[in-house]
């Protein structure tokens, strides 16, 4: 893991600021097609280290695009075409040079719907070290209690990490999937509208995991609910149309944004 | 400054919003009414209509109540964001400094009510100037509030300068009757004590002002209230613990 104390020191009135956090992730001029749509219109952003960063928009602003082409998954749409530059640390992960794997186990993604693996707990988080790590038994039961207790869920699974995965509540599976994404020890958690399908309390159980993983991952989240955005996020990002309409600080976005756009939109006037 | 484009897609948020803006106009014109009667109860040594007054102030407590009540549900119920969220703080914030300017507007009644026990004293001639003053202050402020109106707003703050100044003068004016006449003590204390109360008026409308221009600029007034203290001898205190506050 890139391990870059630089920013461990700033004190949380400073870590809520993008001024002064190093960029984990620099988009510049991105433009994304597919299928003839231009879904993506020259984004440019920084996502700092170690902060939670949260994109929001009308469904449709291309939000989960752009959160996609963080890990390149886009190549599920049909006659897709990126340009411009994702720099991960420095590098442009659109480079086809950079594999995949590689982009991979540094970058995790959750997605709205929990789907574990038909298989035991344990297995769920092991599936993924698997595939890139050789370890032996002991090393694998101790990756899989360090990550299914990094995802909050230890206390409840560990008595029975033999039993399926399927018998997990809707919550339960969806801290099951960030342990088996943060197994992999990535830099970066892409959380594309983790809590949609869940209740409030599990809600609430994942909004705690976001607060305490970003003190070692830079999380980014794609949220319809900008309330959960407010609550979670150190920068937010408001996107309509494929564009970046505003960016900045997530009290500043949410108390006096520059952007008439946002304001209409935050507030419930989106018309 | 940001002035929304859009209603609400929630179209009876924008009825609630409203609904509020609407109590707090109605809340602020009783609180104008009120000066208005203590004054003329005052200048008519009218002591049933001085009563009036104070039970009056009932209501303006009510109608506080009842504006908190929709802030708290509005805040409940809405998660009102940015300008939203500056319009419900600022109407908590104003409801509370109307309430305010109604203690002031019945204690300017009760102190009418002692007045009338003695023998009648001619009224300082600042005093009905001054409560003109407030009650313009407050009666343009209270129309900025209702149209959104953060420079109309700005400028009753400016008049607050105005009121000090006169208040000044006319504690002056009292200090002189009451030292060439020691029996004019009593009533011109209480003639004093009016004329803070209203002057305190002034600062609450000075308030309001304030108010109206954060909601419209999501910031503070840049400008600080300036103190206008006079230079030398006895002074009137005017850091407000002097009145029936």
């Amino acid at each position: 893991m890139n391990d870059l104390a630089s920013t461990a020191a700033v004190g949380p009135r400073v870590a809520a600021s993008h001024a002064g956090a190093r960029t984990k992730v620099a988009v510049r001029d991105l433009h994304f097609h597919y299928d003839g749509t231009h879904a993506l219109k020259g984004i440019d952003m920084e996502v700092p280290e170690k902060q939670v960063t949260a994109i929001i928009g009308p469904s449709g602003c291309g939000k989960s695009t752009l959160l996609r082409v963080f890990n390149r998954i886009y190549a599920i749409y049909p006659k897709q075409r990126a340009t411009g530059k994702v720099l991960l640390d420095g590098e442009d992960i659109l480079d086809p040079a950079y594999s995949l794997n590689r982009l991979r186990s540094k970058v995790g993604m959750v997605f709205q719907k929990p789907v574990p693996f038909p298989m035991t707990i344990f297995d769920n988080v092991a599936y993924g070290i698997r595939h890139h790590e050789k370890l032996s038994k002991a090393e694998m039961r101790s990756r899989v209690e360090q990550a299914l207790r990094r995802a909050a869920l230890w206390d409840e699974v560990k008595d029975k990490l033999k039993h399926s995965a399927l018998g997990l509540s809707g919550g339960q599976q969806q801290r099951l999937c960030i342990a088996r994404c943060i197994a992999l020890r990535p830099q970066v958690l892409l959380l594309d509208e983790p809590t949609s399908a869940l209740d409030p309390i599990a809600t609430g159980r994942i909004e705690q995991l976001i607060e305490e993983l970003k003190r070692d991952y830079t999380i980014v989240i794609v949220t319809h609910n900008m309330q959960q955005a407010a609550r979670v996020s150190d920068l937010t990002a408001f996107m309509y149309l494929g564009e970046m309409i505003e960016f900045g600080d997530t009290e500043k976005i949410f108390t006096k944004p520059d952007k008439q756009q946002t304001e209409d939109y935050i507030s419930g006037r989106f018309g | 400054m940001t002035t929304p484009t859009h209603d609400h897609i929630v179209r009876s948020y924008d009825t609630e919003l409203a609904r509020l803006t609407g109590e707090l106009v109605t809340m602020g014109e009783m609180a104008a009414s009120q000066l208005d009667a203590a004054m003329d109860a005052l200048d008519k040594r009218d002591s049933l209509a001085a009563q009036r007054v104070v039970e009056k102030d009932d209501l303006l407590d009510a109608q506080e109540d009842r504006i908190s009540e929709d802030v708290l549900r509005l805040l409940a119920l809405r998660q009102p964001m940015a300008r939203d969220l500056r319009e419900v703080l600022a109407a908590l914030r104003i409801a509370s400094d109307i309430e305010r300017i109604g203690d002031y507007a019945a204690n300017v009644a009760k102190r009418s009510m002692t007045l009338n026990l003695s023998a009648p004293v001619p009224l300082a001639t600042g005093l009905p100037a001054l409560a003109d003053v407030a009650g313009e202050m407050l009666h343009k402020v209270l129309a900025a509030y209702r149209n959104r109106d953060a420079e109309s707003a700005h400028r009753v703050w400016k008049r607050d300068t105005e009121l000090d100044t006169l208040y000044t003068g006319l504690f002056r004016e009292l200090l002189t009757y009451m030292l060439e006449d020691p029996h004019s003590i009593t009533a011109c204390t209480h003639l004093l004590f009016i004329a803070k109360n209203i002057e305190r008026i002034g600062d609450h409308a000075t308030n309001i002002a304030e108010n109206v221009w954060f909601v419209a600029h999501a910031e503070v007034l840049p400008e600080k209230r300036a103190r206008h203290d006079v230079p030398a001898g006895p002074q009137p205190v005017n850091d407000g613990s002097f009145g029936d506050g």
